[in-house]
């Protein structure tokens, strides 16, 4: 019998072009469905439109955010290494101009080794960086499926180092700011971009090249068990590593890291990327050209030997040792005798999760060891922290580190919450449990540990202080208060920012969500700095109502997680009104300001056309919004039951305006905050626009937002109660101190009427009588 | 016992499942065939509350699948197609967990998951950690998760495949077990003789349209008398892809 006849070999150059053309195709539609827009049109099955998000507007932002901060940190860092490298001590020190100058034209000798040595460490952050964050312990598959195809060796490992060199977004922000500011300052300006691009796209080659080496060579070599606590190693040394780069960046570089500057040795500017400062500032034309060939032959002789040192090690089999044999030995069997500690006070979602912890090193580093090693480097390395002795001294440093290696604590745990379920999750839905309520037992484990490391602070602080001190106990209760709050907030964007359909860890989990939630803990750091007590409590409350706002999301997206099409159906959400509440003051703000006259005050009439302006802007705005969405669940000012609801909001009005003028009655017979009530008076009967706007405007407007958004929302999540109180909570705060108490009141007096009537009229007549009585009263006391 | 109500879902444009109505009666095992793509896994995946609907619905005990999810778990016991366990967990232990999460006791769960791991073959390797397991180990371990709490629907995502004749025997002597105990199997495959061997009644999907159902004689005879069900599986496959024929021009 003859077989057919075998087709012609493929030819390495044909192979590599077919090679190539896949990982590209394959990249671009990883970031294509990345952001859900349609693949394409044919016939055959169109992939679905996605979920219905705006992932790409956070993406975007976020990404803009990345670029300029690293681009910015560069600016800083060629600074500083031109102020401690090239300027003479008295300049460096004082405050001319040449201080803030960056260097421009030919660089010094100094210069290019300093910028040498921070390029190098750069490159060497990147493919740690790189390292750190793939499975090492994970087989292969794309390698292993790749090697049955009739192409040699060598090839596939071009067209590998080749993918990897285009697809490092670590790479690429880390790199490129740096190479385009060097061109820069060479002076090249708008081509400035693209120069840099080409000279630092060798040293992405580079990277590629080495990580590559590494994580091919490791797997071939290691067994997984050792190599996840290799990666667990390779996650605090790149860390240490980025943070010593970065702090060339700040204002106040340390000392040693200039110090390994000035003593960089000249012969390291030989290295590829020494090669590229040097080429980007090469002065002619024919200089920057021949440094750029010396520099592309240096890396291709780089990617040879890479590559020949790889296929010699491929030769000897794809696959090493698999976990199943490397994983039965005596051990697993004797530790079986052992039996664990009976945690009986915890949940089986719970025990399950704190064994996974001890059992995986990588996992427990990156929980439990790199937040103290990122916090206390921002510190160590900013200059902040000169030793342990520093919390003894500064109440609110003590209170920014505690808080900072919990929020970070809790970004590598609570935040990983859905994807450290990875291919497992299927199980979670074959139990008679919600999705939510595993969530929320791994996040209350999550909360406890977090504690720790705050409580461990504090403790510290105080014995080092010898005494307790209130204001760090009052500090102590805002950090203690803030991270059940930002567990909450980080399990919640977890859920938005996992995708358990990828099937590449890199993918798995958006970095826009992680910075996010970054950006979201940094915010609550104000709470810490704020010098009035008021200013705190306005932030704790509004954390808390963003946790429970992105709480309700999540919770909304947690049945559709495994379909790749359907998103929740849009009903009203907490979110929405606090979004609706931002978007309000700012615009009033924003009218206020083109209102104003030229003696920068504010009219009454004023005044209220731009609180009725933002108001209705608001108004409309979300109602076009549900209208476009079909939502479910949107507040209504009217419907059946009308008289009910006016005598409903007659009654409550009443109380509140009786509690508002008590107060009042009560602050003048106590002698309190005279001053203020004066200036409240006379600007009520300075201008009759404003009593107008108090009774008319204002209920409408704010009893929208607070009882019909924020409330109706919370009410979907929270019994009566607790929904009525916090909504009363957020309306007081935004409210001047002076007014917070009884405005609190009218909260809930107008909460308890909403909750009755389910209409917007009731509320908003409340609301209505309760300014009234109280501008009346300050007007004829 | 699983009643199925128009069920459809679709991704866009595409139909994955065209709307099926379908009865499933207690005790009755119901093998669910189809070509690859035909949109079983799909309709699987909706019973258990992994995808949602785009129409229809469908009940397991009169509990709706997709609005009473944890009703619904309570009752089943579920096989993917490919299971996947946690890296760093045991096989015993994984079983254990499952066993609490279904309201078991500590001690009951233990107890249970031993003999599951003993009379599906893994006592020797219930201490190894389950990400070393092989393919039919993992398809074991998962039917024994399915069967801990004891329910009274078995969902079962191609039960047999990748595994060796052994393994699949032994799946398949402890399915008829529990179609003989009174509990409904709900299973979709490839094989052939296996469903007619296993199942009360076949029902046959194709391009997401439920294209044939009865027990695998009726299905036979439909066909041709003394036909297989290979016959009819074709048969009625290939009818759902080529409509009848254009008479001829005179």
């Amino acid at each position: 019998m003859t077989g057919a006849a075998l087709t012609a070999p493929v030819s390495a150059r044909r192979a590599l072009w077919l090679l190539t053309c896949l990982r590209l195709k394959r990249l671009g539609n990883q970031v294509v469905a990345l952001y859900n827009r349609p693949l394409g049109r044919g016939k055959s099955r169109p992939a679905t439109a996605g979920k219905q998000r705006n992932r790409w507007v956070v993406g975007g932002v976020v990404s803009f955010f990345m670029l300029f901060n690293f681009g910015n940190l560069t600016r800083q860092s060629i600074l500083n290494l031109h102020r401690a490298l090239d300027l003479s001590a008295t300049a460096a020190a004082g405050s001319g101009n040449a201080r803030f100058a960056l260097p421009s034209g030919p660089l010094s000798e100094a210069m290019t080794r300093g910028l040498t040595m921070e390029l190098t460490l750069m490159l060497v952050v990147v493919v740690l960086l790189t390292l750190a964050a793939r499975e090492l312990s994970q087989p292969d598959w794309d390698l292993e499926w790749l090697v049955t195809l009739p192409v040699r060796t060598p090839v596939l490992l071009y067209c590998r180092i080749l993918e990897r060199t285009i697809a490092n977004p670590v790479g690429v922000v880390t790199l490129w700011p740096a190479g385009t500011l060097i061109a820069w300052i060479s002076g090249f300006r708008w081509s400035a971009l693209l120069i840099g691009a080409i000279a630092v796209l060798p040293l992405l080659v580079l990277a590629a090249v080495v990580r590559t080496l590494v994580d091919t060579g490791l797997r071939l070599s290691l067994a997984p068990s050792r190599l996840r606590n290799l990666q667990a190693v390779l996650s605090v040394a790149s860390i240490l590593l980025l943070y010593s780069v970065m702090s060339l960046g700040l204002p106040l570089p340390l000392a040693f890291i200039l110090g390994w500057a000035r003593d960089f040795p000249s012969w390291g500017c030989w290295l590829p990327t020494g090669l590229a400062v040097r080429a980007l500032n090469g002065g002619t034309v024919w200089a920057q050209l021949g440094l750029g060939v010396l520099l592309v032959v240096e890396v291709s002789a780089a990617l040879w030997a890479g590559v020949v040192i790889l296929t010699q090690q491929l030769s000897r089999g794809v696959v090493a040792a698999s976990s199943r044999e490397t994983a039965r030995s005596p051990a697993i069997e004797s530790n079986a005798a052992v039996a664990p500690p009976r945690l009986w006070f915890l949940t089986a979602v719970q025990r399950r999760e704190l064994r996974l912890l001890s059992r995986d090193r990588s996992f427990l580093v990156q929980t439990l060891v790199l937040p103290v090693v990122i916090v206390l480097s921002q510190f160590v390395l900013q200059g902040r922290v000169q030793g342990i002795s520093v919390l003894g001294v500064s109440n609110t440093t003590i209170a920014s580190v505690a808080f900072g290696i919990a929020a970070y604590t809790l970004m590598l745990s609570a935040f990983q919450t859905l994807n450290s379920e990875g291919g497992s999750l299927w199980l979670l839905y074959t139990v008679p449990r919600s999705i939510e309520s595993v969530l929320g037992e791994k996040a209350r484990l999550w909360a406890a540990l977090a504690l720790v490391y705050p409580i461990t602070v504090f403790v510290v602080a105080i014995v080092l202080k010898m005494r307790v001190d209130p204001e760090l106990i009052g500090l102590a209760a805002i950090v203690l208060l803030g991270v059940p709050i930002y567990t909450a907030i980080a399990v919640s964007l977890g859920v938005f920012g996992c995708d358990p359909l990828s099937q590449e860890v890199r993918t798995k989990v958006r970095s826009t969500y992680v910075y996010l939630y970054l950006m979201l803990a940094g915010l609550y750091t104000y709470a810490i700095f704020a010098s009035e007590w008021w200013q705190k409590l306005v932030f704790i409350v509004l954390s808390a109502l963003l946790a429970v706002s992105l709480w309700q999301k999540a919770r909304d997206e947690l049945p559709y997680l495994l379909d790749p099409a359907a998103s929740p159906p849009a009903r009203v959400s907490t979110s929405d009104g606090v979004i609706a509440a931002m978007l309000f003051f700012v615009a009033e703000g924003i009218m206020a300001v083109f209102l104003m006259d030229r003696g920068h005050h504010l009219s009454g009439g004023a005044l209220l056309t731009a609180y009725s302006s933002a108001g209705a802007l608001t108004y409309v705005l979300v109602r076009y919004t549900y209208w476009r969405a079909k939502t479910a669940g949107v507040p209504a000012i009217l419907g059946a039951g009308v008289g009910r609801a006016a005598g409903w909001g007659a009654v409550t009005g009443l109380g509140a305006a009786l509690g508002g003028v008590a107060y009042l009655y009560s602050l003048r017979r106590l002698g309190l905050m005279q001053d203020v009530m004066s200036q409240s008076a006379a600007g009520l009967s300075h201008s009759a626009w404003i009593p107008l706007l108090a009774i008319l405007a204002a209920p409408l407007f704010e009893e929208f937002i607070f009882r019909g958004l924020i409330l109706g929302g919370l009410r979907r999540s929270l019994g009566a109660i607790p929904s009525i109180a916090a909504s009363a909570a957020v309306f007081a705060i935004v409210h001047p101190p002076a007014s917070m108490i009884p405005v609190f009141g009218l909260g809930l007096f107008a909460g308890v009427a909403y909750d009755r009537t389910k209409m917007l009229l009731a509320p908003i007549i409340a609301h209505a009588l309760y300014n009234a009585f109280v501008i009346a009263y300050q007007l004829n006391p | 016992m699983i009643e199925f109500s128009a069920l459809s879902k679709c991704y866009g444009s595409f139909r994955a499942v065209a709307p099926l109505s379908l009865s499933v009666a207690r005790g009755e095992m119901f093998g669910f065939l189809g070509p690859n793509g035909a949109g079983k896994t799909t309709t699987i995946r909706m019973m258990m509350g992994i995808l949602v609907p785009s129409g229809g619905h469908v009940q397991i005990a009169g509990f709706d699948c997709h609005r009473e999810g944890p009703q619904v778990k309570r009752r089943v016991g579920y096989l993917p197609d490919s299971p996947i366990f946690y890296d760093y967990l045991r096989g015993r232990e994984i079983l254990q967990f499952i066993g609490e999460m279904h309201g078991l006791t500590r001690a009951e769960s233990l107890s249970r998951a031993r003999r599951l791991l003993a009379e599906l073959g893994l006592d020797e390797v219930s201490e190894e950690f389950a990400v070393n397991y092989s393919m039919g180990m993992k398809k074991k371990l998962g039917l024994a998760c399915a069967l801990i709490h004891e329910p009274a629907v078995l969902i079962l995502d191609e039960p047999t495949n990748g595994l060796d004749p052994r393994a699949s025997r032994d799946v398949q002597q402890r399915l008829r077990r529990s179609a003989a105990e009174g509990i409904t199997v709900f299973l979709s495959t490839h094989l052939l003789d296996m469903a007619e061997r296993l199942c009360n009644r076949i029902g046959i999907i194709h391009h997401g349209e439920l294209v044939a159902t009865g027990s695998p004689q009726e299905l036979k005879d439909r066909v041709s008398v003394g036909g297989t069900l290979e016959e009819v599986f074709l048969a009625v496959t290939e009818e759902a892809d080529d409509p009848a024929p254009a008479a001829p021009a005179r």
